[in-house]
């Protein structure tokens, strides 16, 4: 199928408008295309148009990035919206892309590349058996011309990549079989071949580059094919490979530098990657390895003396040391079992990966969230500083004693060479902390105790205090920070007493102009703050009360700083101040600061993170003074509606369910009846858009139930019931939802008389049943018993029995026996199971429509189920139903709902009255069976379980009960 | 999980694991596909070559001759023959086996025999010739040697005595002078360890029952060699072989008697055979255990100081063990009055200076310990947990992983219907607190995908099973996060999301609100969205 000339043209036009400035005719272009991409050989067009020479450059690399795309989402579309490729269309593709690929220029090259990538992830190899052996005949014929071999490598190398993250399987040992088969002898034949040509061409960088970067690729594709066990072909070939391996190791060629100092040389690439391989091979084939062995561990030491700091060497450098490390981890370990080797490995390679580097300032200086993310928060995997401390914790494994001694040593030595000239030499105390925090044993999240290395105390008093103590916080702010990390790791060792006369010291911290420095005082501060000795709060009210007011103040005004108006650690010190020390003459400041922080940030919310715990702080606040003195709701809801409102009526979605939330909160905290504002403002919340987001909708089920608590009467006088249901309904009917939706039924039948509900009680039946008729889930069902248990216990088991069977008669009996029985196991929490545990007995026992002969056997049954759920503990009863949640009904939210702890909501035992469900369940069973003796024992016998029975008998021993 | 029908030995060990999954029992079960290199001990089993006799006066091309000389010397060798067993050749048959004789000689030549150049010269048709029925026993062996090291080398070399096998196999009978037989045996043993092909090939030949039955017979050198080439034989994949075996009366018996009675080099090879029949073929295992399998195995396990005869005796109680538990009972029994007892050998042969055998011991306790849950607790209880724990910490990788597999399963309940597996928690936390945990946690770190994911497990039982949430900050503490946090980013789908999914629960959000909010809290929190409670938001701080 030869796509007509016309279409050709028209593609090409349409390519060369996307690329307009101009959005209009981009637009129509991308629609074009969209359309264009649904019909046969669209695929196939595109890429004969790549093809074709005469067609601008900037035009067939887009097409060329659009054939990637069209292949990524149409060649096994994993969304139905999209039609796939037909078959005889992709036998074309796969007959015409690698010739084309392999003759493309590099750019249209490399995404070629990735389409047949993208390819060979669904067809290789068994649907595209001609793939590999093409690449081959490619392989053997390209002679001299690497760009020809190199795309052969790249292709090859991308789609072998898969060894490397599937597990073992037969399906995937067929595959890896097949691929070793086919290139295992011409990828070492290309490997030796390319390194005469390097011998030979030593002078040359240009043709250098190229053969290099063939290696590179042949020791990727090594790892993949060596990555789940050793190959034959590959053991057979050790040696072959380690002796090029170590050639290039030890390989030096000026020529190959790159200009440019961050960037990383082809020569450092080949030689990491043979890092690679050789770790690989010390991690998994020891005992085949271990000939190699010391000749690499001379290369990668040799390697590793030469090594420059230069962020172009980081890889290598990294790569080089991860391999030492597995040495030292490893069966031969002792090969650093000499006295210099480990003081060498300590001195050349740990110490000087370990000392601050010029980078490391600037990014000190220049992106505080960076640095504070790798020295702080553990994202340092890749950082020299982490490789080379996980070498110091390997050696440890077996040389615990030597390394420490000799690590404390050093640290000795580096606080001796500050101390001749503190301001000269501070990087040698910066390299001293690092070291002591670094190495410190873990203990709980985030800290520590005790240090191998040095006495903490006495490093405390020596090394610490008087950076903390300093005057000046600006002065030596590196090491400012380093004092307060160590501060934090060392928090829960430090006494009380010592931690209380660093706190006013951490607050001028707070003032730092260094972002760093103040944002780990905040961080420090709040850390201390939530540090427990057993159960109780190591700095409780009264021991904070004397820096409160320094804390609140240097706080808030950290938030002024220059780029910290958004800073989370601060913001989060905050709440932690405001949940802990007694706040009671701070409070209304407080509240203004934070109202005037949120009504600069809701024009322009940016960082989610900073906004949560801005509203944490509020709900805060609210709980820990309005709760106190309610009195002081009032001046709360006069400073916090104002902007509320704004953020309501300008709809700041990523902020509404947190308002939600507090005015939730207000209400709680108010005794009935709630000032006409928020009566007023009910109407609105019912409103269907507010309810279509997601992320709202528990926020506001929130606010619905303090309403329908606090103002029912209210409510009902506004008409507004109807609304209410009205919304119930609607969350009823997605299984995204529905729990929601029971939320608010619940607290309408808790808070409500039935008077009220009556009429509406049909019609919320008939809601229900329908909706476990159509689209039953295991939520679902579990959240109806609940409901009909609380109806039961609310408004009494006669109105359930009567209301349901007014649909239908003998509708009760049916729900009981199809659903209630077999799923009243799965209701789960503590409260849930109570109350529906005691509803069931009401029904058992109370309700005449159990109790005719038609309906014994339910009653067995349901005695049965009630059994199990009281003596069975909830994970032997429950089983994962797995509902999913329906992707479609999902689409299209944008915020997401996240709770304010401080504004959570308390939760109410609805059967206070009940002590103990098992004791109401033997007593009323008692009750029941001395009306007609004889009759019930014999029921029991005959549909409880054996285990169940022996349960039950053991409850009438308990509470001195019998069934007669 | 424990599938109650499928007892292969992979779906045992496999119990600590999730559902998917293959370990090394299945592959030695199944061979499947093989990707490295045979085990060594197989490969040198796989084919021999028949070297020079002692009484072969002046072995004459031991010495430096060069390659091009013994190669001439081998084709004007083959051109004799073809001349003396031209039909026009009349000459004595003293002076064909004296020819035969010579390039016997010349391929048995230790360096580097010219079997190539033979086998181009055309050998092979001639010494099919020779093993004509009515040929003196001399003639036979000689012919039969020859082919044997025609065999023993490369592929095409083995196969080019495909021709020779009908006749080769029809000398394996009892009528046969017994050297005939072994030297046919030999060569068929060799054609054997080409590969499954041959295999099937020989098996449709007709060479299985002939060599079955030379085990019935006294003679040692015989049944050895016989044993050998049966052994590769029946190794698979396929059981047919293993199965059909047992046609012949009185092989049980004839096994266990020279497994009780033989020689070390006897045994070695016997237990070659019961290595893969237990593998193979389940019913006829009980068939050899009833027969008195048992005594002999635990015996030699337990006193022999030979790698190459505990390789063989070892792997066929791991086989055992990997089958059902009344195996492992069985066992146990029959090792009751042994130094020790089972777990007294099994110690043995962890503690021994070969990795093999520690890797194959660990392996075999790996699956008793799948068993019942009573089984697991009488390993608990003996010497193998500390050396288990020795293993982990210090040895090769291929061992730690089976080491780790074995404590691993010790430390869960027998699988149940429930889908995770449930902590035995007496085992678990004193294995915790001897100090196993480092050696998962450098699994989860290691670059094998398998046991990174039998590291995961372990880190999510521990996570999951430890009371009070210890178990989170001894993770911690062993930097099991760290470790945790290198696999966020994996390019496997599953080691992926079982890391987040670890990171989110023991250390997402809520981590460390115990220490801000005092215990029970994280809980009360977790219970929000995904299953919800009746009403919203449950508790307030």
């Amino acid at each position: 199928m030869q796509p007509a000339p016309e279409m050709l043209h028209t593609l090409s036009n349409c390519f060369l408008q996307t690329l307009a400035p101009n959005p209009e005719p981009r637009k129509l272009a991308e629609n074009y295309l969209k359309q264009a991409a649904e019909q046969d050989g669209y695929g196939l067009a595109v890429l004969r148009l790549l093809t074709e020479q005469n067609v601008d450059d900037q035009v067939r690399q887009a097409a060329a990035v659009n054939f990637k795309n069209h292949v990524k989402y149409r060649w096994a579309p994993a969304n139905s919206d999209l039609s796939a490729i037909n078959e005889a269309e992709k036998d074309q593709i796969k007959a015409l892309v690698v010739n084309m690929m392999l003759s493309a220029p590099p750019k249209i090259q490399s995404q070629l590349s990735e389409a047949l990538a993208i390819i060979s992830k669904h067809d290789f190899p068994k649907k595209w058996g001609s793939l590999l052996p093409e690449l081959v005949t490619s392989l053997k014929n390209a002679g001299s011309d690497y760009s020809v071999t190199n795309g052969v490598l790249q292709t090859v190398n991308s789609i072998f990549k898969q060894f490397r993250y599937l597990y073992k399987s037969a399906e995937l040992y067929v595959d890896l079989k097949y691929c070793l088969d086919e290139f295992a002898a011409p990828l070492l034949e290309i490997f030796v071949r390319t390194s005469q040509l390097i011998g030979s061409n030593a002078q040359s960088p240009n043709v250098l580059k190229p053969l290099f970067e063939c290696q590179r690729l042949c020791c990727r594709i090594f790892y993949s094919l060596n990555y789940q066990e050793l190959p034959e072909f590959f053991e057979d070939n050790m040696k072959q490979w380690m002796s090029l391996f170590h050639d290039y190791l030890v390989y030096e060629n000026p020529l190959l530098k790159e200009s440019r100092d961050d960037k990383e040389s082809v020569l450092d690439q080949v030689k990491a990657a043979v890092c690679e391989n050789i770790n690989l091979y010390m991690e998994k084939n020891e005992e085949e390895f271990k000939d190699y062995l010391p000749g690499f561990a001379a290369d990668i030491w040799g390697l590793l003396m030469k090594v420059s700091l230069s962020s172009s060497h980081d890889r290598l450098a990294m790569t080089a040391i991860k391999f030492l490390t597995t040495v030292s981890k490893s069966v031969h370990h002792n090969l650093f079992n000499q006295p210099d080797a480990l003081k060498q490995i300590c001195e050349s390679i740990v110490i000087p990966n370990v000392e601050l580097r010029d980078d490391d300032e600037e990014l000190f200086e220049m992106n505080q969230l960076e640095y504070i993310r790798r020295d702080m928060e553990g994202s340092d995997i890749d950082t020299r500083r982490r490789v080379a401390c996980e070498l110091v914790k390997g050696l440890s494994t077996y040389f615990s004693q030597e390394v420490n001694s000799m690590f404390s040593a050093y640290v000795r030595g580096m606080m001796d060479r500050y101390s001749t000239n503190p301001l000269q030499n501070w990087k040698s105390k910066d390299c001293a902390l690092f070291l002591v925090t670094a190495l410190a044993p873990k203990q709980i999240p985030g800290s520590a105790t005790g240090s191998s290395l040095v006495d903490i105390d006495q490093f405390f008093a020596t090394a610490i205090l008087p950076e903390l103590q300093c005057e000046d916080v600006n002065s030596q702010p590196i090491l400012k920070a380093d004092a307060i990390k160590f501060v934090t790791t060392f928090r829960v060792q430090l006494p009380k007493q010592v931690s209380l006369t660093l706190i006013p010291h951490l607050a001028r911290f707070l003032l730092s102009e260094s972002n760093v420095v103040h944002s780990y005082s905040a961080l420090c501060i709040e850390r201390m703050l939530i540090i427990r000795d057993g159960k109780q709060l190591r700095f409780g009210a009264q021991d904070l009360a004397p820096f409160m007011s320094v804390l609140l103040n240097n706080l808030f005004a950290a938030l002024k700083l220059p780029e910290s108006q958004e800073n989370v650690y601060v913001m989060k010190c905050i709440m932690r101040v405001l949940s802990n020390g007694d706040i009671a003459q701070y409070a209304t400041n407080c509240l203004d600061q934070l109202v005037n922080i949120l009504s600069v940030l809701y024009k322009n919310p940016s960082n989610p993170t900073f906004s949560h715990y801005l509203f944490e702080a509020i709900a805060a606040l609210v709980r820990r003074s309005c709760e106190k003195s309610p009195e002081l709701v009032g001046i709360f809801e006069v400073k916090l509606f104002p902007v509320f409102q704004d953020i309501l009526a300008l709809d700041v979605i990523e902020f509404a369910p947190y308002v939600f939330q507090i005015m939730a909160q207000l209400i709680d905290t108010r005794n009935p009846p709630l000032p006409p504002t928020y009566i007023g403002l009910f109407p609105h919340l019912l409103t269907p858009v507010l309810w279509q987001r997601s992320a709202n909708v528990p926020a506001l089920v929130r606010l619905l139930q303090s309403y329908l608590q606090r103002a029912s009467g209210e409510i009902i006088q506004a008409k507004q019931l109807e609304p209410v249901l009205g919304v119930f309904e609607k969350l009823i009917n997605s299984k995204n939802t529905d729990h929601h939706g029971f939320f608010i039924i619940n607290t309408v039948v808790e808070y409500l008389d039935y008077q009220v509900l009556s009429n509406y009680v049909t019609g919320i039946w008939n809601l229900l049943f329908m909706r476990l008729q159509t689209h039953r889930t295991g939520k679902f069902i579990k959240s109806l018993i609940v409901f009909m248990s609380l109806f039961c216990v609310k408004y009494g088991h006669d109105i359930l029995v009567e209301s349901i069977q007014n649909i239908q008669q003998g509708l009760f009996l049916t729900i009981i026996q199809t659903f209630w029985v077999p799923h009243l196991l799965s209701i789960t929490g503590d409260i849930e199971v109570k109350l529906c545990a005691v509803a069931s007995t009401k029904l058992l026992c109370e309700s005449p429509v159990l109790q005719t002969d038609a309906a014994i056997p339910v009653w067995g049954k349901l005695l049965n189920s009630l059994i199990t759920l009281l003596i069975r503990p909830e994970e032997e009863r429950v089983e994962d139903e797995g509902d999913v949640p329906d992707l479609d009904e999902m689409v299209g939210y944008t915020a997401v709902y996240a709770q304010l702890y401080n504004a959570g909501k308390k939760e109410e035992d609805p059967v206070k009255e009940v002590q103990d469900a098992k004791q109401l369940l033997v007593i009323s069973l008692a009750k029941l069976s001395s009306c007609a003796p004889g009759k019930f024992p014999a029921i029991i016998q005959q549909s409880v379980e054996p285990a169940n029975q022996a349960g039950l008998a053991q409850f009438c021993n308990t509470y001195n009960c019998s069934i007669v | 999980m424990l599938n109650p029908v499928d007892h292969s030995p992979a779906s045992r060990r496999d119990q600590f694991k999730a559902a998917v999954g293959n370990v090394a029992g299945e592959r030695r079960r199944k061979q499947a596909i093989i990707i490295g290199k045979e085990r060594r001990d197989a490969v040198v089993r796989a084919k021999r070559m028949r070297r020079a006799d002692d009484n072969d006066e002046g072995m004459m091309y031991d010495e430096p001759f060069s390659d091009k000389i013994i190669n001439e010397e081998t084709v004007r060798a083959v051109q004799e023959l073809k001349f003396l067993f031209s039909s026009s050749s009349k000459d004595s048959s003293q002076k064909k086996i004296e020819a035969l004789r010579k390039l016997r000689r010349l391929l048995s030549c230790s360096s580097n025999p010219p079997v190539a150049s033979a086998v181009e010269a055309g050998v092979v048709p001639i010494l099919v010739k020779c093993l004509e029925f009515g040929s003196s026993d001399e003639q036979l062996v000689e012919a039969a040697w020859s082919l044997t090291n025609i065999a023993s080398g490369d592929s095409e070399l083995t196969l080019a005595i495909l021709p020779a096998l009908p006749l080769l196999i029809a000398h394996l009978g009892e009528r046969s002078a017994a050297p005939v037989a072994e030297q046919c045996a030999w060569a068929v043993g060799n054609v054997a360890g080409e590969g499954e092909q041959a295999r099937d090939l020989l098996s449709s030949q007709g060479a299985l029952l002939p060599l079955a039955k030379l085990l019935l017979l006294n003679k040692p050198m015989l049944v050895k060699t016989a044993a050998w080439a049966l052994s590769n034989i029946i190794k698979g994949p396929s059981s047919k072989a293993a199965v059909e075996l047992f046609k012949v009366d009185g092989l049980s018996e004839a096994i266990i008697r020279h497994l009780t009675k033989g020689d070390e080099e006897l045994v070695v090879e016997i237990a070659w055979v019961v290595v893969y029949i237990t593998s193979l073929a389940e019913s006829q295992t009980k068939l050899l255990i009833k027969s008195g399998l048992l005594p002999p195995l635990v015996a030699w396990l337990s006193s022999s100081e030979s790698l190459s005869l505990l390789t063989p005796v070892l792997r066929s109680v791991g086989n055992l063990v990997a089958g059902d538990n009344s195996n492992t009972d069985a066992l146990l029994d029959a090792a009751k009055d042994l130094p020790g007892g089972l777990f007294g050998c099994l110690v043995r042969c962890l503690g021994s200076e070969h990795r093999t055998l520690q890797k194959e011991a660990a392996w075999t306790v790996s699956n008793i310990v799948a068993g019942s849950l009573q089984h697991k607790q009488l390993v608990f209880g003996s010497r193998v947990v500390p050396t288990l724990l020795h293993l982990l910490a210090t040895s090769t990788f291929d061992v730690r992983k089976e080491a780790a597999f074995a404590l691993g399963n010790l430390s869960v309940m027998p699988a149940g219907e429930s889908q995770l597996p449930q902590p035995i928690m007496e085992h678990l936390s004193m294995l915790v607190e001897r100090g196993c945990l480092p050696g998962f946690i450098n699994l989860v770190k290691s670059p094998d995908l398998e046991a990174s994911r039998l590291g995961l497990q372990f880190l999510e039982l521990v996570l999951r099973g430890l009371p009070n949430g210890q178990g989170s900050k001894l993770v911690e503490k062993e930097e099991g996060l760290a470790a945790l946090e290198v696999l966020e980013y994996h390019d496997n789908d599953d080691l992926r999301s079982m890391a987040n999914e670890l990171i989110d629960k023991y250390y997402g959000e809520d981590y460390g609100l115990e220490e801000e909010y005092g215990p029970g809290i994280a809980e009360v929190v977790r219970g929000g969205e995904e299953y919800p409670s009746w009403r919203k938001g449950r508790g307030g701080i």
